[in-house]
């Protein structure tokens, strides 16, 4: 019995001490997991046809992110987490994304389908409303834009009629009694779901009523349902936008591409599309270009140098550009030096940005209880508000800066101003032909008594003529920036339908600056004048804006003086 | 040998010459100012226009432009010359600081939360700051040609040179302002620069009132 109970202890000894011991050293490795562990997620990434390579996997919200191999595996090491269950997401361009729990220590598979490449014309795209359900304030700043009622914009269909602000007939130019018989491709990019279901010309003015209509602009459904954006010879811009909508096959869940590799949740089949993230997304509709009748010509070379018009990126002579905001902000981007801190800026950092008045900072795309149920904590960084603004006083205040400096020469006063694109990615004003900015200039001595100008640019008949108060500005020393279109009389101003070439396009170049001199007589070479300097954007020129009884406000941008 | 009496002429040479190299008394400007059209006059520089040009030399000195809410803070900020300016971002998302002023041009390039860059700014004159992202984002560096500025309270009160602003922002070495002719001036954002003329003596305090209406304000140092 004794040599018994000595061999049990020696087993005891042998066998269970270890056993103990590695039972303790595993329950601190999985089973109690502490607060100060590292996380490590390990596994694969697969689909019906094998292993998927170069597919993003994260925890959504997070920053890191690991990248499958060619065997579509994945290791992630996720610094100290609480918990032992994950959602771990992985997403690739041209797959849907998908989640799957991850428990602590374990490895985990993940299933990715690819985005199916049928896409179906008679798709009835979603009202904004339905999207507002849960991304409440996205759609509530989105609203607010004018992107999101181009359709029912009524400045739009008044310059389409011919009609004035009270809807009466000819009153200015109108697009139909211009063009008896042409419907125009207006519904493009005014009513793009309207014409995306049915590719024939539309009547803009019946666009609301049409069936495909969904919203009375561009809706959210419409823009995340494109899946890339091409060149195009037979579109308005020159770019195209090419669509993926969803069968009844693929299920319920909406079918949305947009900028994120993480979004896995029920209600969506979200897919991740690069083109979210890139300036030419936007292409589609800030680029305009009219070819003209009979394949006639005009001289670009008295207007623009050899690189910008090669930056248009246009066929040959015959064609005019009417908008090329995409294409301006393209050949700037190009200029840059591969270090410049401007490389790599493009139109989503500046229109989709954070404003004072969203803040305090949002964390979360969805709200109420879908963001208890599904949201996803993200960076206020990788948010970007829907609130698309341009022209407005709060963008335009920035966007461009004025400095004067005088100097008296004997009985003159030299006054020199310097005007700068601070903050403009594309020239400035930009997009539609009817808009200007002007720089008037207002010198006097020391007595208030405007000094008389011997040298120097005087602001063109278009700004306005009569008084002053009432916003003409016709004679005045200044300059007027602009893209002035002009038809085959020589009239200017004219929209780009009558238009036959560009008169003058002086607008200022992405950041940088145009210098302007005056000379003054001065009576007294030692008394003290002032030089005011002022920069005023005019959403619509002074004729057309008459015409069409607009009542359209200057925006004063900003005044220095000397 | 050198005379006794060459001695004493060289002795009197030097103290004169001494004396003369000497900053003459220094007097102090002290004032205040009313403005119409803005609900308070407080933050209106008011400087010397044409003086004497000093760098800073205070290795402690430390102004800073802060990032926050969409905002910089503060919205002006008055530097003496040769002066470093520290850009830190405390807000949650990043932010491209940048001036194309022909005063300084410079570009800090985008960076995040947490980060901070900093810049000499060693030319006079007005920089007018952006945030290449954030369109609501605008600030003012009024970079000055020396410390003799002033910078008015609540009640629209100012002192030249303003040695507790400076010393609060850590130059520690502040030289006083000689006796002499001066023109003062004035710069605010939304205000009609207005200029004056005085006296500097060579002891005491000489007192300026100044009045102010909205209008622009007219240029940095104007010649």
């Amino acid at each position: 019995m004794k040599t018994d109970s000595k061999k049990i202890l020696k087993l005891v000894i042998v066998f269970l001490i270890p056993l103990f011991t590695l039972i303790i050293s595993s329950c601190d490795r999985f089973g109690a997991a502490r607060a100060t562990d590292r996380t490590f997620v390990s596994g694969k990434v697969i689909s019906g046809y094998g292993p998927v390579k170069d597919a993003q996997v994260r925890i959504p919200g997070q920053k890191t992110f690991a990248v499958t191999d060619k065997d579509g595996r994945f290791s992630l090491s996720l610094g100290v987490l609480k918990g032992d269950r994950f959602r771990v997401v992985a997403g690739k361009e041209g797959w849907f994304n998908n989640g799957k729990l991850f428990l602590r220590g374990k490895n985990v598979e993940i299933y990715l389908n690819p985005v199916p490449r049928v896409d179906r014309p008679d798709y009835q795209f979603l009202s904004p409303k339905v999207c507002a359900e849960c991304h409440v304030k996205l759609t509530k700043i989105y609203n607010q834009s004018k992107m999101a009622h181009t359709t029912s914009n009524p400045k739009v269909l008044q310059m389409y009629n011919g009609t004035d602000a009270l809807n009466n007939a000819g009153h200015g130019p109108g697009f139909r009694p211009d063009n008896p018989g042409n419907n125009g491709d207006c519904v493009t990019c005014h009513a793009p779901s309207v014409a995306a279901t049915n590719p024939k010309s539309h009547d803009l003015n019946l666009a609301l009523f049409s069936p495909a209509a969904e919203w009375d602009g561009i809706s959210c459904d419409y823009c995340h349902k494109i899946r890339r954006v091409v060149k195009s010879e037979t579109s308005p811009s020159g770019f195209k936008a090419v669509h993926q909508r969803q069968t009844p096959s693929q299920g319920n869940s909406i079918l949305v591409f947009g900028p994120y590799q993480d979004v896995s949740v029920p209600p969506m089949a979200a897919s991740y599309a690069s083109v979210f993230e890139k300036g030419q997304y936007c292409s589609v509709c800030h680029s305009h270009k009219k070819n003209l009748k009979n394949r006639k010509t005009w001289d670009w070379g008295k207007v623009y140098s050899k690189a910008e018009w090669k930056g248009f990126g246009l066929k040959d002579a015959s064609v005019l550009p009417v908008q090329t905001t995409y294409q301006e902000w393209r050949q700037w981007q190009a200029s840059l030096v591969k270090n410049d801190p401007n490389k790599g800026k493009k139109c989503q950092d500046c229109h989709m940005s954070w404003r004072k008045e969203m803040l305090p900072f949002d964390n979360h795309i969805v709200n109420g209880h879908v963001q208890q149920m599904w949201g996803t904590y993200r960076s206020e960084q990788t948010i970007h508000p829907h609130q698309f603004d341009g022209g407005t006083q709060t963008q335009l205040k920035t966007a461009v800066s004025l400095e004067v400096d005088g100097k008296i020469e004997k009985n003159s006063l030299v006054v020199t101003v310097f005007v700068t694109n601070t903050n403009g990615g594309h020239w400035i004003p930009t997009g539609e032909t009817m808009r200007s900015l002007m720089l008037v200039l207002n010198v006097r001595d020391e007595n208030e008594k405007p000094l008389k100008m011997i040298k120097g640019k005087r602001l063109p008949d278009w700004t306005g003529k009569g008084k002053r108060v009432l916003g003409n500005y016709a004679g005045l020393p200044g300059v007027a920036f602009a893209k002035v279109m002009q038809d085959a009389k020589g009239n200017l101003n004219v929209p780009f339908w009558n238009a036959t070439s560009i008169a003058v396009d002086n607008r200022i170049r992405p950041k940088s600056t145009v210098t302007y001199q005056w000379r003054f007589a001065l009576n007294d070479a030692d008394s003290e004048p002032t030089a005011n300097a002022s920069l005023i954007y005019r959403p619509v020129f002074k004729n057309l804006a008459k015409s069409k009884k607009w009542i359209v406000d200057d925006i004063k941008v900003t005044e220095v003086a000397w | 040998m050198i005379k006794k009496s060459n001695l004493a002429f060289i002795a009197v040479v030097l103290i004169v010459f001494t004396l003369a190299s000497l900053p003459a008394w220094a007097g102090t400007i002290i004032g205040s100012l009313t403005v119409k059209g803005l609900r308070s006059p407080k933050d209106v520089v008011v400087y010397i226009s044409k003086g004497p040009v000093y760098k800073v030399d205070s290795p402690e000195a430390r102004f800073a432009v802060d990032q926050k809410n969409l905002s910089f803070l503060p919205h002006v900020l008055v530097v003496p010359q040769g002066s470093t300016v520290h850009f830190p971002n405390n807000d949650k998302v990043g932010h491209n600081v940048f001036s194309l002023s022909r005063t300084q041009k410079f570009n800090l390039g985008n960076y995040g939360p947490g980060e901070s860059k900093k810049i000499v700014f060693d030319k006079p004159g007005l920089v007018e700051l952006r945030c290449d992202m954030h369109a609501e984002m605008s600030a003012y560096i009024l970079v000055m040609k020396n410390p003799f500025f002033g910078i008015t309270d609540k009640k629209g009160n100012f002192a030249i040179p303003d040695t507790g602003y400076l010393k609060g922002h850590g130059v520690t070495s502040v030289q006083e302002l000689p006796a002499g002719k001066y023109t003062v001036r004035t710069w605010h954002e939304k205000l009609k620069s207005v200029k004056k003329t005085i006296v500097v003596p060579k002891s005491g305090e000489v007192v300026l009132k100044l009045k102010l209406k909205r209008g622009t304000p007219g240029s940095l140092y104007k010649r």
